[in-house]
């Protein structure tokens, strides 16, 4: 596919697929049409050119297969809604439930003790655990997050590493965008390198190996 | 009888928009409106000053105007990425100095100054029926969109990739606004409204854990500011409207000290 603003070219032959499943890292500097391609993907913003398929459809005719968790910036964390409230959000994508209730999705990513409180009296890792209920909730297989690790703990960050692993071994695809990368992308089993184009594919060592001066170890990575 | 009605009327229709404000208030402040809500108020002039000239009902003459004048803000923004405050004041300086030049050149003997800041005693049974129409349209759109309007409120993008019609929300939110607007301009005139839609809602709106709640206790604020308000006029002789809208910014002073 190839998506452009006008004159800007913001992806260029971008081509591949994602096996249900699995733990795919999307890796790219700032800039680098990470969110764009989650849009795409998403359905929300349509290529100049290609299409994307979900389980053989255009996703134009299944969005709510997919679910897009946004990056922090985008939520208003200072609305008066609870947790559980804002879990329960998630059932108005599409007519049919996803896998879990609200209390099955907060009891998975460990908030249901937390669910009365409000948005903004949890951590940075809470609240992006309480984003990543809401996607539990709708009808959803396929998860795209968005930087879900920027700016918050490093504690915070593996347990949210954790848990999306253990989604992707339930059955659940998950693409995970970052503009950072480090030790943290071996828990990937898969990771793309785009900067408007796809520069690497692959498993990370090998990933690792194709682009050696790219990558920084010293960095954390979470997704 | 006749004088119970003449403190009535008046005490009545402090207390409908005390209320009613706020709780619009409370959406417009939670969906990040606020500016579009000035910018309303500010633009339902014209539409009244034409409905006069040509024998309607003013109220429906300000609510088309406002609506117009949210809707070419938006459309202005949108086409060109200009600065969306910018975009909104300019509009709203626009549409309020056409409404001033429109009453001279109508040739219309309007009392600007009421328009612009309330007469609380002058008002009518008339006003009580805006209001009242007004009351309704925010229950309509609270009781069939509530779910919709806290889902675009805390993540507007998810609620546009959830398929939730965000531009007709939107919309309704603004007519809404209008209607509201204009049905209090009795009380407190089109530009002091915006204090009685805003100061209400914030002493409580960071500790409810609804968007409910915070509408409930935004009302019982705004019942006491706007009662209160009216009640402390009469003695001091003193117009309702203005004296309302100083009391919006004493209520904020003390939350100028609380931590964050």
């Amino acid at each position: 596919m190839n998506v452009q603003y006008g004159d800007s070219v913001v992806l260029e032959n971008v081509s591949l697929s994602l096996q249900s499943g699995t733990l795919t890292a999307l890796v790219g500097a700032n800039g680098a049409g990470k969110s764009t391609l989650l849009r795409v993907l998403k359905g929300q913003l349509r290529p100049s050119s290609g299409s994307v398929y979900c389980d053989g459809d255009l996703i134009e005719t299944c969005r709510e297969r997919v679910a897009l968790m946004p990056q922090r910036s985008r939520i208003d964390w200072s609305f008066p809604i609870s947790v559980s409230d804002l879990v329960d959000l998630g059932s108005m994508n599409g007519r049919s439930f996803g896998c879990c209730d609200r209390e099955a999705a907060l009891q998975r990513v460990g908030l249901a003790d937390l669910a009365n409180r409000r948005l903004d009296a949890l951590s940075g890792g809470q609240q992006q655990r309480a984003l990543l209920a809401r996607s539990l909730v709708q009808p959803s297989r396929m998860l795209l997050l968005d930087e879900p690790c920027a700016a918050i703990d490093p504690p915070s960050r593996d347990q949210l590493l954790l848990l999306m692993r253990q989604l992707a071994d339930a059955g659940h695809t998950l693409l995970v965008s970052s503009h950072d990368w480090g030790e943290a992308l071996d828990s990937y089993d898969r990771v793309i390198v785009v900067d408007r184009r796809v520069l690497a594919d692959g498993p990370p060592a090998e990933v690792r190996r194709s682009l050696k001066g790219l990558v920084n170890p010293g960095n954390h990575h979470c997704g | 009888m006749d004088e119970i009605v003449f403190w009535l009327l008046p005490l009545l229709m402090a207390l409908l928009v005390g209320i009613l404000c706020p709780v619009m208030g409370t959406l417009l402040v939670t969906q990040r409106r606020v500016l579009q809500a000035n910018l309303i108020s500010h633009a339902v002039l014209p539409g009244l000053a034409l409905s006069v000239a040509f024998g309607f009902d003013p109220a429906l003459g300000g609510v088309i105007s406002g609506i117009l004048g949210s809707l070419l803000a938006e459309r202005l923004q949108r086409s060109s990425k200009l600065n969306e405050e910018a975009v909104i004041n300019t509009v709203l300086a626009g549409f309020l100095g056409l409404g001033v030049l429109l009453i001279p050149l109508l040739g219309l003997r309007l009392d600007l100054e009421a328009l612009l800041f309330g007469d609380l005693l002058t008002v009518g049974w008339l006003d009580i029926g805006r209001v009242l129409v007004a009351c309704l349209a925010v229950a309509w759109l609270l009781g069939t969109r509530y779910r919709e309007l806290v889902y675009l409120g805390v993540d507007p993008e998810g609620a546009a990739s959830a398929g939730l019609p965000v531009r007709g929300l939107r919309l309704a939110l603004s007519a809404v606004t209008a209607a509201v607007i204009v049905s209090a301009m009795a009380a407190v005139g089109v530009i002091l409204v915006i204090g009685l839609l805003c100061a209400p809602v914030l002493p409580g709106l960071h500790r409810v854990k609804s968007l409910r709640a915070a509408m409930i206790q935004a009302a019982f604020v705004g019942l006491a500011l706007s009662g209160g308000g009216f009640l402390l006029a009469l003695p001091l002789n003193l117009p309702p409207g203005p004296l309302i809208g100083v009391a919006c910014v004493v209520l904020l002073c003390p939350l100028a000290g609380r931590s964050t």
